[in-house]
């Protein structure tokens, strides 16, 4: 028989990739609200599960609860003129296009502030090598649903306006008990009473005094998560000592060499040794910016005049990795410095972005790198989505698709559990999704990681290497094609 | 032997006219269609000259080591790929190598005022080159235009380098003889990286055995412990640098002095004339005492 004290030990070995957890053993004083499914964490993440749950006749009658920190009308997207755009964006690839249609979440959305690019530039900046991604040249398309562009290779979105779209559908659904400004005090698990044995249900304390108990807890409450704390999930991974530094700029008009007539809208990507620098268009001659670097080259970009920001990021589309060194070791003076090196450098002005002319009041900012994945997602009655349960490097756009797809396949499993009359929190549903999902995660994440030691090498044989690896894949269109699809998520 | 079919030899001989009928940009670069020049002076080459004017350059410059100009063609021929661009990256590297580059100075002896390098105090460095000069015996001549080197801005960088090379004899104060240009071109080399410098110190084939032995026990350690160690010379704008302290630079750029070669061999000689009358004395001496 079980002591109340016990270290409980994994019976099954699908649960061996962490080793044990400890039982906490509290008592509730009140009965608990009991809740099918509570979802801590109000981010797109959180808002598209609950949506898909609410969507989908099988699951829309469980009851479920979305427990958020913050205001959730707060970060909404009203009334913002064309010209401002936030400096939280994300690049949306069909696949999360697909999942946000079905959930009837894509008809909410600004389409006016969404940009679609239908080719992407990446190149080394220390050997020039480039690879040039776009579905004509490897001839398949990559849509699947009929009468969208399938030119397309991924939709720059900004954060807000997707969580704006989420809650507009869910506020159309409507059934579930959105508890925002709402902080969850404590999680432990619940006693056995004469009523209700809670022994394995947890049971949520919240700031405002409630106490609600989950058949199923899912955790897409960011990267600290206190849900993976809670199911003594161990997070592995390292910090990369970068920064991502983002910012919104205004391009200057194209050159003539770029066809307006086209609409034909590009991303640019370029490998310096400190990190990538990325330029992601959005509507009208405006781009985000997301430019990965060390701490210190970020914190010094930070305290440049706009002039002079606007030159170091000029230069590091055009300049040898010597004059952008340099340009990062100076308190002023980019701009001089960079119309002198332009006139002895050559540069091809198709393969290089417009040249950035201004940038938006407040939208410079910077944030850590680091990589995480969590030992499973799944636990007893818990299941961990987005960024809860993995942190990428972002020079891959993965990160938030990676948690759309989380979603998607875990919207799947508590579908068919609902289907079967399974109980949706017990391990045995929940293993699917672990199936499903770690795996692919884990390859994913892998490989970026490894771009990005790849790309941080700045000279001898493995330069070499690299960019006779890039000019070749550049050339065989079967494997850039099947790059594509799998970065797309439709493979 | 294949024989090969009608079809075929036609189809290479249209791909062939077909290439010469092209316009000169996109030919193929060979010595019937040599690309316009990138400044004024300069040769393109093919790989091929290149390598044969290197080639040709060592030979000639080993069997003459005054032939200046073949010396300077071989360290042309060699910079490139990678060498001279590491050095111009290393310039860029450096505020003082930036400026260098921007404002672009030629030393000549029209820009360098001999008389007014005279009039500086002793031991700064204008006055410790012009005494250097003086003592050798040569003047700030013009060097050889650079002509084979591609890129327009590495073509400065080759320039100055060779402009400044009797800047880097004031500095460690060696002399123009064969004996000091090779301890400076081992400091050359371990400074600079430049292939020319280092395909010099075959040189020392030349040099007579006591020279020899002093060069591997003395200078050659000295040049390349020195060299690595010491900051790039290259960027030093010796324009802005004639009045300071010789010494305040070379501690700056972490260069000692050498033994002075002048002295050494001067004091060598000096003994062995005094060795030579000792022993003439002393046979004649002997001499007499046998009669």
């Amino acid at each position: 028989m079980l002591s109340r004290f016990q270290i409980r030990l994994p019976s099954r070995k699908l649960f061996s990739r962490h080793t044990f957890y400890r039982v906490q053993r509290t008592y509730a004083t009140q009965t608990p609200e009991l809740y099918d499914v509570v979802c801590v964490g109000g981010g797109p993440a959180g808002l598209s599960l609950v949506t898909a749950l609410r969507a989908l006749s099988a699951t829309s009658k469980l009851k479920i609860a979305l427990v958020e920190g913050q205001d959730l009308c707060r970060n909404r997207l009203e009334n913002v003129p064309n010209t401002e755009y936030s400096n939280r964006c994300s690049s949306l690839t069909p696949a999360s296009l697909h999942f946000l249609k079905e959930i009837g979440a894509w008809n909410y959305i600004n389409a006016s502030r969404i940009q679609p690019y239908h080719s992407m530039e990446v190149w080394d900046g220390v050997s020039d090598s480039r690879i040039s991604f776009d579905w004509a040249s490897v001839g398949m398309p990559a849509a699947k649903t009929p009468g969208e562009d399938s030119n397309i290779i991924a939709y720059m979105t900004e954060n807000t306006n997707l969580t704006t779209a989420l809650l507009k559908r869910l506020e159309e659904v409507g059934g579930i008990s959105i508890m925002d400004n709402t902080r969850v005090s404590n999680i432990e698990l619940g006693q056995d009473t004469d009523t209700l044995d809670l022994r394995s249900w947890p049971i949520l304390t919240l700031s405002n005094g409630r106490s609600i108990a989950a058949r199923l807890l899912i955790g897409s409450d960011g990267a600290q998560s206190p849900v993976r704390n809670f199911a003594g999930i161990e997070s592995r991974g390292w910090d990369y000592n970068r920064h991502g530094l983002v910012a919104t700029l205004r391009l200057a008009a194209p050159s003539s060499s770029i066809n307006p007539q086209t609409q034909l809208r590009t991303a640019y990507q370029r490998f310096l040794p400190t990190g990538p620098i990325a330029l992601l268009p959005l509507p009208g001659p405006y781009a985000t910016l997301v430019w990965s670097t060390l701490p210190s080259h970020a914190t010094h970009l930070k305290s440049l005049s706009p002039p002079d920001f606007l030159a170091s990021v000029n230069a590091a589309f055009r300049l040898s990795p010597v004059d952008i060194a340099y340009l990062h070791s100076i308190p002023s003076g980019q701009t001089s410095e960079l119309a002198w090196r332009l006139q002895h450098t050559r540069v091809d002005a198709a393969r290089v972005p417009p040249e950035v002319e201004g940038v938006q009041e407040g939208s410079v900012a910077s944030f850590p790198l680091r990589m995480r994945h969590a030992a499973t997602y799944v636990g007893e009655r818990v299941a961990l989505v987005g960024d809860a349960a993995h942190t990428v490097h972002p020079l891959a756009g993965q990160g938030l698709n990676q948690g759309q797809g989380d979603v998607a396949a875990l919207v799947g499993v508590i579908e068919r559990a609902v289907r079967e009359g399974a109980d949706i929190g017990a391990g045995m549903a929940l293993e699917a999704y672990d199936a499903e999902r770690w795996a692919q995660n884990n390859m994913l994440m892998g490989v970026v990681d490894k771009l990005h030691k790849l790309y941080s090498v700045e000279s001898g044989p493995v330069v070499g290497l690299r960019s006779l690896g890039l000019s070749a894949v550049d050339k065989m269109g079967w494997l850039k094609g099947f790059l594509m699809q799998s970065a797309a998520g439709v493979r | 032997m294949l024989k090969r079919s009608l079809a075929q030899r036609s189809w290479s001989t249209a791909r062939f006219g077909s290439l010469l009928a092209a316009p000169p940009e996109i030919r193929l670069f060979s010595v019937l269609n040599r690309p316009p020049p990138n400044y004024e002076g300069h040769v393109p080459l093919t790989t091929i000259e290149r390598g044969a004017l290197a080639v040709g350059s060592a030979l000639g410059s080993l069997l003459n080591p005054r032939r200046h100009d073949l010396i300077a063609a071989l360290g042309e021929a060699t910079a490139t790929p990678y060498f001279i661009y590491r050095l111009r990256n290393a310039m860029l590297a450096s505020p003082t190598g930036r400026r260098i580059l921007r404002d672009r100075p030629r030393i000549t002896s029209q820009t360098l005022s001999m008389p007014y390098l005279r009039t500086l105090p002793p031991n700064t460095v204008g006055r410790t080159y012009a005494a250097w000069l003086d003592r050798e015996g040569v003047s700030p001549d013009t060097r050889d235009q650079v002509r084979y080197i591609d890129n327009e801005e590495c073509a400065y960088v080759m320039q100055r380098y060779r402009e400044c090379h009797d800047f880097s004899h004031a500095l460690t104060g060696l002399p123009v003889f064969i004996e000091g240009e090779i301890a400076l071109k081992g400091f050359e080399y371990a400074n600079t990286l430049l292939p020319m410098t280092g395909l010099s110190l075959t040189a020392v084939l030349r040099l007579k055995k006591a020279e020899r032995e002093r060069f591997f026990s003395t200078y050659l350690p000295w040049a390349l412990a020195n060299g690595f160690k010491a900051k790039e010379v290259i960027n030093v704008y010796w324009e802005e640098q004639l009045e300071t302290d010789v010494d305040d630079l070379r501690a700056e750029l972490g260069v000692e002095k050498p033994p002075d070669l002048r002295d050494t061999r001067k004091m060598l000689r000096e003994k062995r004339k005094a060795e030579k009358a000792a022993k003439e004395a002393k046979d004649r001496i002997g001499g007499l005492k046998d009669a």
